[in-house]
């Protein structure tokens, strides 16, 4: 065993990347396995997880767990990994999505797509594998900046403040992105999955 | 021009905002007026509220994983070397 200096051994096993290794690879692995049913990539994302923690511990500061904090950073690797694949798989995918809300209401400013009814059983939702990657598809078809304004908020529970900080964007901006964000996540589900169910319920 | 109250498009801006800053009492009780008279606002509402439950919780990401596959061995030995200053 290697001699440590006091102070480094007593300032955190928090910020000691061997430990996170220790702590938290299988479960990375089994958070990414799930996502992305590739074994080799999985791998690549926990990797890259664990690189860009190393770089960002200094920010870090145990503003959460750090399991939940090396978490967060995993799930943005794998809404990028799955928008970087399906721009590979389509030409020509200029940002399916259109970046404002405007085309969800007439002029006077009602509803043109009116929000569907959801029957929604959120005990069973939970245990649904399809449920979780119809929501990961949707976000990572998301514009980058609305998904990533989107998770920091949602999934991190980031400030306004902290926000525009991360994204170098205005207040009002911020809420507007993630608004925008939750506009389409909202369709994005209601097709793909509300829409779908009932269907089959039927 | 008619109030904001009447207005879905902004009423549905102002439910969003609400949920990341405080907005004013008589902003929500307008927002709540119109709630009652209009389901499809009443309706983005809640799907935006299951929006943020979804991501809060934890159950959700972790029902799904299986946790008897492990980080394989030379993998982690990858990420080791890959960490090392």
């Amino acid at each position: 065993m290697k001699q440590v200096p006091e102070e480094i051994s007593v300032a955190d096993p928090d910020l000691d990347p061997e430990t996170w290794l220790d702590q938290y690879g299988d479960y990375l692995y089994q958070f990414a396995l799930a996502r992305i049913r590739n074994k080799a990539v999985a791998e690549d994302l926990v990797q890259e997880t664990f690189l860009a923690a190393l770089h960002g511990r200094k920010s870090f500061k145990g503003r959460s767990a750090v399991k939940t904090w090396l978490s967060a950073i995993l799930k943005h690797k794998i809404v990028d990994y799955l928008r970087n694949k399906r721009r590979e798989q389509v030409i020509n995918d200029t940002d399916t999505v259109t970046e404002t809300v405007d085309g969800f209401f007439h002029r006077n400013g009602s509803w043109k797509i009116r929000p569907g009814k959801w029957t929604l059983d959120p005990s069973k939702i939970y245990e649904q594998r399809e449920f979780m990657d119809t929501f990961y598809k949707c976000l990572s078809d998301l514009p980058d900046r609305l998904s990533k304004a989107f998770m920091l908020r949602e999934m991190e529970g980031y400030s306004t403040k902290e926000i525009c900080n991360a994204l170098q964007v205005s207040s009002t901006n911020s809420w507007v992105m993630v608004y925008r964000a939750r506009m389409f996540l909202r369709r994005c589900l209601e097709l793909f999955w509300f829409k779908k169910t009932k269907d089959e319920n039927r | 021009m008619s109030h904001w109250m009447f207005n879905c498009k902004e009423v549905s801006r102002r439910i969003s905002e609400s949920m990341d800053h405080d907005i004013s009492l008589y902003q929500r009780m307008l927002i709540r007026m119109h709630l009652l008279m209009c389901r499809y606002c009443a309706r983005f509402r809640r799907q935006v509220l299951f929006l943020r439950e979804l991501c809060r919780s934890r159950r959700l990401d972790e029902s799904v994983l299986d946790t008897s596959v492990n980080l394989p061995p030379d993998a982690r030995e990858r990420i080791r070397q890959a960490l090392k200053p």
